[in-house]
Parts: structure tokens; C-alpha cells; sequence
């Protein structure tokens, strides 16, 4: 008995399906190359336009599509992958109003929109691509109910929010299905296709370090790491998050050598204390993972490199979480290899050369087995002389005589770069190390946030006996830029004019951290951990497998049971006189549903006296409060209450 | 054969249905006897997100995963609303006026639910038939246009009330058997030649519309022609009126089927029905005489009409034997 004409689209069913499928495509055009984005919604406005006025033929159709997806492959190189599939998806979305003409069109543009927030996510889990993609998913379940409702045949004219709010209400009737789902179903520990990295580069540490082309990091305030630890804090002084070490320099920019990744971890002895600390990481598709000092335990899933910094298995496509323990070294490689000693000394010739002159007459001048004299030197010199800024202009061949002759000022990667030249250039073995310094507390959740801009590059030299010491020349100049809160900074300016701002920022924060704590750092390892406590393992699938089964089918009944009972009458007063009419069924003498109030009063008084005047008296209000014209707005919450209270003895 | 092997499944479906749904009206519907499937959308509703789900689980992102689960969620929820749609309600009469075959029948399919659920756009399909069902305050019905091809009874075929609201991925429906036969007319013969002349004694020439044997004034009515305005008369009296003539009597016809031996069977009932209407607008009485069934009338009006179309309708066929 289906129907085999087609059945053509009103123009507000159509207005919505398109309206729908704009919402949904929207969280995903930020997260693609922006020809891609621009061209997507160059092509919808201009589709969804024509096709209004006019539908497009089926040939062209077919040629713009060809054409459409040769433009994306080529475009992404004919790789295939994640972002290819959401650029294609993006245009093949914009692309689809062309075809909009009967009901199951619109209803195939919805379905194929709903896959754009989807996508979305899988490239992108911050708080705005959220909210836009639930706005999207709404709206196109709202879509799906206009469309349902023009193909039963009756399409009363309804409020778009009773629609709205119809949608909200189906969506939480089956939440607890979705929550149970979410936390019970198994979960896949290894994922069964790869994992490919993202082409769109994010904020984040890399491997390299071109002085003066940092600047979006420090300016960006977003979190990079959440923190919690157990037990001691260390203070913010001590607080280095230490990430990519860069010992190659070619002039220009510091880089990480590829070629010692392959070497073994040299020996260190770590110091008396502890940190025991647990770290929430946000995506940055990278595998480099900060650590505070010697990390002490690798945690599953990640590796420890010759620098001691910790690379992880799979890029940090989402918000991890790792377990770590850390101490400060008291050595750190006291036997340097010489390949080792060799790369840390290495300077490429013909660079700076009044910094290589003045290296070379400080060495000179203390002698050649007094490396600390060197460094207290250098660092006497940058304490004296030089000032902290942000706006530096663009260096040219000799950076670091620039910066150390001409401007003195500057940020930590010009006081890391310029102080490393200084030390192999007077022979000290030193490199320039990049991370994180300092934090901010959260006082409502007790964890530390280490946001983008607390992003540092500080400088490690070998000292014979004590290994690699961390020299931090832009704390001499400017300790208040690297160990001070937020708090402090802002402290008089800024949000610290206005009261109350921090604390809502903490809160916001918290909350944020929670949605990473529940959701998006969920994983198989979680979900073990909130199921050992009843006794269930990896081991015992089955019985994982029928604690789901379990619970699904209590969300069922209780969803089944929420059904049934959302849709009873809207009025309180109805509400109330309903449930006196059933206070009387246990003698026999409940009103029937198409009994008038008045008629059905009278039946009562007549059976059982005793109540007569009461009753008669309640259904008088109540039919006058129902019936009666509506002169004043009367209130009717003495009636609902006389409703309630009354109690047939 | 997947054609053959739907139909064996469907009938075998069918013989199912049958016999958990009682025979007559009313039927009220519960869940025993509420079917709810996927529509075509919502199986590929599903596809879309079996595999969201299984993209999500693979890279291990737990918002797409919970945006499917939450969509999963709404379309089980629509799931249940669909069938609630249905629960409770009640289709308790089925009713419509005798048509001539050919002409379509108006079957009403009246229905009514408790208060408190918005129970609307229903659809309601009888064979090829469709109607929509909403209720307002608990009671609706749905008029269905049932095709009609041949004189007699016509047993509707079952009716089918089915949502697919609110989500359109699934339809909830139910089956209820109306053992109410409809009755038919026989189609009235086109171009029939005129009334036979009556017979005996009553016989009357026609009047002339506009003759002068007034038969008495009655007041003027707002639609009275002003031809019919006694002029005179109410300038005597003040007032207007107007000339009512007396009911024009013509001769009683005389249907007889047994004058018609020259036609087919089926003809001859044709050419009856066809007179019986032509008696009717020229407001002339008629009799019907029928072989093995007492004479009609004579008779006039719409309930002898009735009657004799009711009689001709259920002639026996031209195999069955009659003369």
C-alpha cells in the first residue's frame, strides 16, 4: 500500500529541510580548508536559489557532481581520509537542494545533513562545534516531523516552537536509552581502521622553533593541559612542562633531531621528590605529550624518547587522559655520549658572528674548565641589560646578534635561542627546550590549568657532574611573565576590575573539564574502570554485554512509561478536576469522559448526599471557570487547590 | 521469486492478523493488536546511524557517539509515540449513503480515543482507498472514497488505521474488520427512453407550471420568484404574497420488469433505476412490480425510492436462475 506518486513539498516544508541542512552544515565549515568551506556556501546560496525557482535537470546534476567531487580530490591531492570524506561531504551537502522536489528528497537531505555535525566532531570537539551541532541535529529532527506530518495529510498549522519543543521532548523521552548506551556499550580498545592525522594544523607544541613565529600560540588562552595532582604540589617555579627538546639549529629555526629518536634513553638519578599527577590533555594531533621534570612511569600508550620527553602512540586526536609521576633529576646524563656532546655543540658556520666573538673572549677570560662562570656571565648580562617584550621586529640572517646587541628585548625564544648560541659557541653543551611553564589554579575543582600561552622555551646546559641544568633566561628578565597566575597579572586591570568574573571563568572552566572528564575522555580503559568496582572485567564480555541488555530495557520501560504519560492535558484546572472525577470510581460513580461537570455533580448528590453541596458547589467554579466568558483574567490557583484538597470520605 | 514469497508471507500475515482481531465493530485497539515496522526511511534512518556509530566507536569519539545515540534515542521514542497514536483509539461505526455503482461511495469511518492525546493525521486506507483521521476532543472520522463497480452489497474490505508520525521512520498500524455490508445501487440506465405512460383511471393531464388554479396565498419568502408575487392580492391585503399551487398530480407509472422481456437481465434493472430517478424528478408516483417479490407503491418521495432501488439492487443475478 504504498504510495507511488510522489508527493511534492509544501514551500514551508521545503523552507525547513533547507533551513535544517544549512544548520547542520554549519559546525562543520570552520574545520575545512577555507576554499572548501567558501565554495560550499557560495554553491548552496546559489543551488538552493535556482532550484527554488526552478529544479535543476538530472544531467547537470550529475555533471556538477562528477565535477564537484574531481575538484575536492584533487584539491586534497586524490589522498583519501577523514578530511577529504568531510569536504566531500560538505559539498555533496551543498550541493543537494538541486534535487529538492518530492517529500522523500527532502527527507534524504535531511538524513545526509545529519551527517555534517557527526563529521564535525570527528574533527573537532570544542564547546562551539557542540553547541551548533546539536542546534543542527535539532533542527533537522524538526524538519523530519514537518515532513511526516504533510505526508499523513493533515499539516495543521503549528508553531515552530510546539515543533521544537515536540523534538526536545522525543530526544529526552530517549535519553536514557542514549546514556545507558553510552556508558554500557562495549567500547573498541584498538580502533579497527587507521587513525588519520588531521591535514589542518592546531595550536599546539611542534618540533620546531623559528624565533619570532610563535606568537599565535602566546596569544592564544585556550587550555592546553588540565591538571590534577596527588599528594605534593610543586610550586609554580618548579612547575616546567617540559615537551620537545630541539638540538639541531640551522640558522634560522630550532629543530628536534629525527635521527637520535632511535637511541636508548640515557641514565639519569632522579631526585627525593615525587609528583603524582594526573593530566588531561587537549587535541592537538600531535604525539608529544609534556611531563613535568623525569617523567618516572610511561604510561600505556605512549613511549619515552632520548630526551626524556614522553611521544604518545596515536596522535592526541581528542581529549586524553594519562596518569603520571614525576621528580625533579638531581643528574641528568652525567655521562654525556659523545655524539651527543657533538650535536649539542654544533653551530652552523657564518651566523652571528658578534655572538660566536663574545662567547669565544668570555671563555677566554675565565678560563677553559669554568663552564658555571660562563653561564652566571651570560645570565648576569641578559638580568642587566634587557627588557621582556611581546612586539619584536622580524630578525634578519643574525638573529641573535640582533637581539643581543641591537633590540635587548624580547620573549622566550629569543632569550633561549641567543642564550644557546652563547653557550656552544663558548663550548658548553646546551639546547633549547620547549613546554609549558606555570598554570593557573582552579579553586572550585582543585586542578591547575596550563593554558596555550604559558607556552615557554627555556634552555638546558651540560655541566660536568650534574648533567643537563635548566637556565631559564627569560625568568631573569621577567619572572612575573613565567611564574605569575592569571590572578596576579590581571590583578587591578583587565576582568580584575570587575568582581566576580574569575570565579565565573573557574566555573566555566570546571564545567568544561567535567564534559572532558564524562564524555569526551571516555574510553574502553574508563569504562573498565566503572565497571570493575561490580565486579565486571574485560574478561566477562557477557556479562558487560547483559548488564547493557539490562539497563537498556529498564530505559525502555521507563521511557514507555514517559511516553504515555507526556501527553495529558496541558491544564492544571482540567488536570485537577480529572483526578477529583476518578476520586469517586471507588464507589462506583467516576465520571464518564462525556459526562458534562454539572450532570455528572448532580449524579453524585444524588447517590450520596452527604457531599451534594461541596461538589455541587466545586463543579459550579469549575464550569464557570471553563465555560463562562473570560472577562478578567481571573487566577486560577485557588480553584486547583480547592480541586485537590477535596477528598470524598 | 522474492514476488511470490512476499505474498505467501504476506498472506500467511494476514490469516494472523485475522484471527487475533475481532470481526465486527467496535474495535478498540491495544498493543496485542498494534503493528509498528520501519518505513523505507527509517531502515535507512538506521543505516545512517549504524554507521555513525561504528565511525564513532572506531575513532573512539565520544561526541559523534553520543549525537547517535541521542538520535537513536528520539527515533525509539518515535517508535513508541507512533503506536500510542494508536492504543486506546476506538473505531466504532462505519457508515455510508447508497451510490449507483460507478459513482464512488463516501465511506465514514467514525472514531473516537479517551482525551488527552493529540491524535491526528492518522491515515486510514480501505483497499485502494485512502482517508485521513484526526481527533478533536476525542472523536473524528475519516471519509473514504471507496470505488464502486457493481449493483449490491459491498463488503468493504479491511480497514487499515496507520501513523507514521511523528518522525516518519516508523509505521504503527492496526487492522479492524467492518462486517457491515454497504449496499450499491444499480447504475441507472443513460439516455433512458421516457416514463412509461401510467394506466387506469387516476389519469390527469399535466398542469401548466404557470396555470391560474391557485390553490391558496401563502406569505412571501425570501427565494420565491417574483413571477409568483399575487400582485392584486397584496395590494388588498397590505402585505406580499404569493400564489401556491396545488401539487401537480400526474398518472401513477407503472415499472414493471416484466414489460422488459426485450432487454438483457442487467439492462432491464438498468433501465428500472434509470425510471425510478426520471419518476422521482418529475415528482410522479410509481410503482415497481418485480417478479417473486411484492409489488412497491406507489409510492413517491425519497424513502420509496429507497426502497425500490434497495429491491433492484438485490435482484438476484441473471445465473441465479431468474426468468
Amino acid at each position: 500500500m504504498a504510495r507511488v506518486d510522489p508527493q511534492p513539498l509544501s514551500p514551508a516544508a521545503r523552507a525547513w529541510s533547507l533551513a535544517a541542512g544549512a544548520a547542520c552544515l554549519l559546525p562543520l565549515l570552520p574545520q575545512l580548508p577555507a576554499p572548501v568551506a567558501i565554495g560550499s556556501v557560495a554553491m548552496a546560496l546559489a543551488i538552493g536559489t535556482l532550484s527554488w525557482w526552478r529544479p535543476l535537470p538530472g544531467w547537470l546534476r550529475m555533471l556538477l557532481a562528477l565535477a564537484l567531487v574531481a575538484a575536492v580530490l584533487s584539491m586534497f591531492g586524490f589522498a583519501l581520509g577523514r578530511d577529504v570524506a568531510c569536504a566531500l561531504l560538505a559539498v555533496m551537502l551543498a550541493f543537494k537542494p538541486g534535487e529538492l522536489v518530492t517529500l522523500r528528497d527532502a527527507r534524504s537531505l535531511v538524513g545526509f545533513a545529519l551527517f555534517a555535525p557527526f563529521s564535525t566532531f570527528l574533527l573537532d570537539q570544542g564547546p562551539l562545534s557542540l553547541l551548533l551541532g546539536l542546534v543542527g541535529a535539532t533542527l533537522a529532527l524538526v524538519a523530519l516531523l514537518q515532513l511526516s506530518e504533510e505526508e499523513s495529510g493533515d499539516a495543521a498549522p503549528i508553531r515552530p516552537w510546539r515543533r521544537v519543543s515536540t523534538v526536545l521532548r522525543l530526544v529526552a523521552i530517549g535519553l536514557p536509552l542514549a546514556l545507558v548506551a553510552f556508558w554500557l556499550f562495549p567500547r573498541i580498545g584498538s580502533p579497527l581502521w587507521g587513525v588519520p592525522e588531521r591535514v589542518l594544523a592546531r595550536p599546539g607544541l611542534s618540533d620546531e622553533m623559528t624565533p619570532g613565529e610563535w606568537l599565535d600560540l602566546m596569544n592564544d588562552d585556550r587550555p592546553a593541559l588540565r591538571v590534577s595532582f596527588f599528594g605534593t604540589v610543586p610550586s609554580t617555579s618548579q612547575m616546567y612542562w617540559r615537551g620537545p627538546v630541539l638540538m639541531d639549529y640551522d640558522g634560522r629555526s630550532w629543530t628536534r633531531s629525527r635521527w637520535l629518536s632511535d637511541l636508548p634513553v640515557p641514565a639519569t638519578t632522579r631526585g627525593p621528590v615525587a609528583w603524582d599527577y594526573e593530566v588531561e590533555v587537549e587535541p592537538t594531533e600531535r604525539r608529544t605529550l609534556v611531563a613535568l621534570e623525569l617523567p618516572l612511569a610511561v604510561p600505556v600508550g605512549a613511549r619515552v624518547a632520548w630526551d626524556h620527553v614522553l611521544q604518545s602512540d596515536v596522535p592526541l586526536g581528542r581529549v586524553t587522559r594519562w596518569r603520571m609521576r614525576a621528580s625533579p633529576p638531581s643528574t641528568f646524563e652525567p655521562q654525556l655520549p659523545a655524539l651527543f656532546r657533538q650535536n649539542a655543540l654544533r653551530l652552523p658556520e657564518g651566523y652571528n658572528p658578534r655572538t660566536v666573538a663574545l662567547a669565544r673572549q668570555w671563555r677566554r677570560e675565565v678560563g677553559a674548565e669554568n663552564d658555571v662562570a660562563v653561564v652566571d656571565r651570560a645570565m648576569r648580562m641578559i638580568r642587566n641589560e634587557f627588557g621582556y617584550t611581546l612586539s619584536t621586529p622580524l630578525p634578519g640572517r643574525h638573529a641573535a646578534d640582533e637581539f643581543l646587541f641591537d633590540w635587548k628585548q624580547g620573549f622566550c625564544e629569543h632569550f633561549s635561542s641567543a642564550f644557546v648560541i652563547l653557550m656552544r659557541a663558548a663550548g658548553i653543551p646546551s639546547r633549547v627546550v620547549t613546554g609549558y611553564v606555570g598554570g593557573d589554579r582552579n579553586p572550585i575543582g582543585d586542578y591547575w590549568i596550563v593554558r596555550n600561552e604559558d607556552a615557554h622555551a627555556w634552555a638546558e646546559v651540560w655541566l660536568d657532574g650534574r648533567g643537563w641544568v635548566r637556565v631559564d633566561p627569560t625568568a631573569a628578565v621577567a619572572p612575573e611573565r613565567i611564574y605569575d597566575t592569571i590572578d596576579d597579572r590581571t590583578d587591578g586591570g583587565g576582568f580584575g576590575g570587575l568582581p566576580g568574573v574569575t570565579p565565573m571563568l573557574d566555573l566555566g572552566d570546571w564545567l568544561r573539564r567535567g564534559w572532558n572528564d564524562l564524555v569526551l575522555g571516555f574510553d574502553a580503559a574508563r569504562q573498565l574502570a566503572i565497571l570493575r568496582p561490580i565486579g565486571l572485567d574485560r574478561t566477562g564480555a557477557r556479562g558487560l554485554v547483559g548488564l547493557f541488555g539490562a539497563c537498556a530495557v529498564l530505559a525502555l520501560g521507563w521511557m514507555l512509561w514517559l511516553t504515555a504519560r507526556a501527553e495529558r492535558s496541558g491544564d492544571p484546572v482540567v488536570r485537577a478536576w480529572r483526578r477529583l472525577g476518578a476520586r469517586y470510581a471507588r464507589f462506583g460513580l467516576a465520571r464518564e469522559a462525556h459526562e458534562p461537570a454539572q450532570q455528572w455533580a448532580r449524579r453524585v448528590a444524588a447517590a450520596r448526599p452527604a457531599d451534594a453541596e461541596a461538589l455541587l458547589a466545586l463543579s459550579a467554579r469549575f464550569a464557570k471557570w471553563r465555560y463562562a466568558p473570560r472577562i478578567d483574567a481571573d487566577d486560577p490557583r485557588p480553584l486547583i487547590r480547592d480541586l485537590r484538597r477535596y477528598r470524598p470520605a | 521469486m522474492p514476488g511470490r514469497l512476499q505474498q505467501r508471507l504476506r498472506a500467511r500475515f494476514d490469516a494472523w492478523v485475522r484471527r487475533r482481531t475481532p470481526r465486527s465493530l467496535p474495535v478498540r485497539f491495544d498493543r496485542h493488536r498494534i503493528y509498528v515496522l520501519p518505513t523505507r526511511f527509517g531502515a535507512f534512518f538506521a543505516i545512517l546511524l549504524l554507521t555513525m556509530g561504528v565511525g564513532a566507536l572506531n575513532y573512539n569519539n565520544n561526541p559523534a557517539l553520543l549525537l547517535c545515540l541521542l538520535l537513536a534515542g528520539a527515533a525509539v521514542a518515535s517508535l513508541l509515540h507512533a503506536q500510542l497514536q494508536l492504543t486506546g483509539l476506538e473505531i466504532h461505526a462505519i457508515g455510508a449513503e447508497p451510490v449507483a455503482a460507478g459513482t464512488p461511495l463516501q465511506l465514514r469511518v467514525h472514531a473516537r480515543a479517551p482525551a488527552g492525546r493529540a491524535r491526528r493525521g492518522l491515515r486510514v486506507d480501505c483497499g485502494a482507498a485512502s482517508g485521513v483521521l484526526s481527533l478533536d476532543g476525542g472523536a473524528g472520522e475519516a471519509v473514504l472514497s471507496l470505488p464502486t463497480s457493481r449493483r449490491g452489497w459491498l463488503a468493504p474490505e479491511r480497514l487499515r488505521i496507520s501513523t507514521t508520525r511523528p518522525l516518519g521512520l516508523a509505521r504503527a498500524w492496526a487492522y479492524a474488520w467492518a462486517e457491515m455490508p454497504l449496499l450499491v445501487y444499480p447504475a441507472p440506465e443513460a439516455g433512458s427512453p421516457p416514463l412509461p405512460q401510467g394506466r387506469g383511471d387516476g389519469q390527469h393531464s399535466r398542469l401548466d407550471p404557470a396555470g391560474d388554479d391557485v390553490h391558496h396565498l401563502r406569505d412571501w419568502r425570501r427565494g420565491d420568484s417574483r413571477r409568483a408575487v399575487a400582485w392584486k392580492a397584496s395590494a388588498r391585503r397590505d402585505a406580499l404574497l404569493v400564489r401556491e399551487f396545488e401539487q401537480p398530480l400526474g398518472a401513477d407509472v407503472l415499472l414493471e420488469w416484466s414489460a422488459l422481456s426485450a432487454l438483457a437481465h442487467e439492462d432491464r434493472i438498468r433501465r428500472l433505476a434509470g425510471w425510478i430517478d426520471a419518476a422521482e424528478r418529475e415528482a410522479r408516483r410509481y410503482s415497481l412490480l418485480l417478479p417473486d417479490h411484492a409489488a412497491l407503491g406507489p409510492g413517491t418521495g425519497p424513502a420509496h425510492r429507497h426502497a425500490c432501488l434497495r429491491v433492484l439492487a438485490l435482484m438476484p443475478g441473471e445465473a441465479d436462475g431468474t426468468r
